[in-house]
């Protein structure tokens, strides 16, 4: 009888573990839950590196107090360059492998978008990519929430801001010519053809150009008195100083990706002075009581001595708070699609980036799986502080 | 006009960069015949050396430029002493992977030690400091630049052409085992050739580290610099530093009135040109070995 019921027990085992949806959640066991992200620790795109090590600090802060319902998160990070083949065969290297739960953030929006697909075909949580594209929630995707604010929605705010508030008539666009400066472009031409004007000049930058004189002769020749630089940090540095070099001294705006002011000025020599930029995160060196809380208890524990409390590495906790928000709302009993009905009632949650909000998934509207919806523009002070030039505001 | 005046001077200031680059390469091909994709590694790695002296110890930046260069010198002599040396029975192909491997092992290296972030090197002349000639401008730091690149080609011009070393390196490279027989030692000629080489790299490396400094910031250069080398032959100093010149010159004009989207590329593009309607380079004198 003994025999049996032991042939019995280890023949249930062995057919549960082949039936969908009574295996064991991917990712998930008694004690752990697995969470992945890529993000460049070497390469060009290295700078913003900071970003996927900001979370795994902020993950280990998580841990340290007390975990999510009784497990510790496991952070799988690895390096991919900021090679799209990299990050898919990374991708595939620990889902496939390890079992992943959910991936967080994750730098650049050609390394996203080669696993985008992937990813929400095998119907796995994405929270936050590190890239405002489009991209993310054109179409909205079921498994996919977005969190930082959209290039497309910034480069439309900060027109309207150089517009209606700065009185600026002439408006160039310089943009890398890829998928990131695209949507930046595409922000700035339709935010001014609601304005009855058109842009200047629009001027494509390659991610290997280091000289950029012929880019400043173009925008000099159109006369802007306004520039939206979409661009890496070091190209636009080099395109701020060579303009100073040809006297040519239009109003710099730019994205939030060229915002921390600490660096830029620091790269630039003091040139950055002036530039006014989108923001996506409550400042580094402001008073929030969240940036606060986070340099003291999770920065100053965790990091390593040579990290910088930047705002990539607070943006690093920024893209990871919804996702943690969810695991907690989900509760002990954690599948994805309690983890998604979960996200989908998140509504005005405030970390230390902008209000996040989503909804039940609809694929006609893009906010139910966009979550942010504003920024606040800041200048560049001397020294690389930020002065403040708005409140938050919602970006159409 | 006034436009392609700019666009030539731009041209020629960012050539001087190209220049030091492709003549690096060139003094490493005429004795080994291999072409070094670590030098601009090598000359990375340099102008880290000279930041590392410059913000940690606080070094008069003439003082740590000057070690900087010896330390090129000895980086030099020590890969090709330490690694190229040791292969055994090397293919040109094999020597080139070599290279590679170099090249990969030092950008490894700098991102560790360095970090990946952007920085400057602190510099007497800021780098978008300027001089205008009514609407032309030139940044000072590119003045800089090609002065250094023309007396650099002068001196290595007359070391290769008058002096003894110079006649041995050109010996090593045209005919090793006979230089051999009337008593050049071609293995010191040829770690020697790699200190220079070196050296002359990081004195780009050392220029451009004033406007950005990161562990990528020699790679385009360096391209270019091989482009520039390719287009003169390969052999010829006078040669890769004209071919210089002209890509430098070439990239802004068609920047400036066909398409700045491939502007980058259009170096490569005459490469392919230049070889196919001239596979010696433009201003290669080969040498002819008898049989």
């Amino acid at each position: 009888m003994k025999k049996v019921l032991t042939v019995l027990v280890v023949s249930l085992a062995f057919f549960l573990g082949f039936v969908p949806g009574l295996t064991a959640q991917e990712g998930v066991t008694d004690t752990q839950i697995h969470i992945g992200q890529w993000g460049p620790q070497s390469g060009p795109a290295a700078p913003w590196g900071s970003v996927a090590r900001g979370t795994g600090d902020y993950f280990k802060w998580i841990n340290d107090t007390g975990g999510i319902h009784g497990r510790k998160i496991v952070y799988h990070m690895f390096d991919d360059g900021y090679n799209p083949a990299k990050t898919k065969a990374g991708v595939k290297e620990l889902q496939e492998g390890t079992g992943i739960f959910a991936w967080v953030g994750g730098v650049g929006t050609s390394p996203g978008l080669a696993v985008r697909d992937y990813l929400m075909d095998k119907k796995i949580p994405w929270i936050g990519p590190s890239t405002g594209s489009l991209a993310w929630v054109s179409p909205p995707q079921k498994y996919l929430f977005g969190v930082y604010p959209l290039y497309f929605s910034e480069a439309k705010t900060l027109v309207k801001y150089a517009v209606e508030k700065m009185d600026k008539r002439r408006i160039a666009v310089i943009y890398l010519n890829d998928e990131y400066g695209k949507n930046g472009l595409r922000g700035a031409v339709e935010e001014l053809a609601a304005h009855n004007m058109e842009v200047v000049a629009k001027v494509p930058v390659e991610k290997s150009d280091t000289d950029m004189k012929p880019h400043v002769m173009k925008l000099r020749k159109s006369k802007a008195d306004m520039v939206l630089l979409w661009v890496t940090p070091g190209a636009g540095v080099r395109i701020v100083g060579t303009a100073k070099a040809m006297q040519f001294a239009p109003q710099f705006m730019s994205t939030s990706t060229l915002s921390d002011f600490p660096l830029m000025t620091h790269i630039s020599k003091g040139l950055w002075e002036g530039v006014i930029c989108a923001t996506f995160g409550e400042l580094t060196d402001g008073d929030d009581p969240g940036i606060a809380k986070y340099k003291r208890e999770v920065f100053e524990k965790y990091a390593s001595k040579e990290e910088r409390f930047s705002l990539f590495y607070t943006a690093g906790i920024m893209f990871a708070e919804p996702l943690i928000e969810g695991l907690k709302n989900t509760g002990r009993d954690l599948t994805t699609e309690k983890f998604i009905g979960e996200m989908e009632r998140i509504k005005g949650f405030k970390g230390i980036g902008s209000q996040v909000s989503y909804k039940p998934f609809d694929v006609n509207d893009i906010y139910s799986r966009q979550g942010s919806r504003q920024i606040f523009l800041v200048q560049c002070l001397a020294g690389g502080k930020a002065k403040p030039l708005t409140g938050w505001m919602k970006m159409d | 006009m006034v436009d392609f005046i700019q666009m030539v001077v731009s041209g020629i200031a960012v050539g001087s960069s190209y220049a030091l680059m492709g003549l690096a390469m060139v003094i490493i091909y005429k004795t080994s015949e291999v072409p070094n994709f670590a030098q601009g590694e090598m000359a990375l790695v340099s102008s880290f050396f000279a930041m590392m002296l410059l913000t940690t110890l606080n070094m008069p930046v003439y003082l740590a430029f000057f070690l900087a260069l010896v330390f090129a010198v000895l980086l030099g002599c020590f890969l090709e002493f330490a690694i190229l040396r040791r292969a055994k029975d090397p293919s040109i192909l094999g020597m080139i992977v070599i290279t590679i491997g170099i090249e990969m092992i030092i950008v490894g290296f700098v991102s560790w030690k360095f970090g990946a972030e952007q920085k400057t090197m602190p510099f007497p002349i800021g780098p978008y400091d300027s001089f205008m000639f009514g609407d032309i401008f030139i940044s000072k730091l590119e003045v800089l630049t090609l002065v250094a690149a023309t007396l650099l080609m002068g001196v290595l011009f007359s070391f290769f052409k008058y002096s003894k070393l110079g006649l041995a390196m050109k010996a090593t490279q045209q005919n090793s085992t006979a230089a051999k027989i009337v008593g050049i030692r071609t293995n010191q000629i040829l770690m020697m050739t790699w200190g220079i080489s070196s050296m002359v790299g990081a004195v780009a490396g050392l220029l451009l580290s004033p406007v950005i400094m990161q562990p990528y910031m020699m790679w385009d250069p360096m391209l270019k610099g091989f482009a520039a080398a390719v287009m003169g032959g390969m052999t010829s100093l006078p040669g890769a530093v004209v071919a210089a010149y002209m890509l430098g010159i070439i990239e802004n004009l068609f920047g400036g009135y066909i398409s700045l989207e491939f502007k980058s590329v259009v170096a490569f593009v005459i490469i392919v040109i230049v070889l196919c309607f001239k596979p010696s380079g433009l201003f290669a004198r080969h040498h002819v070995k008898k049989v």
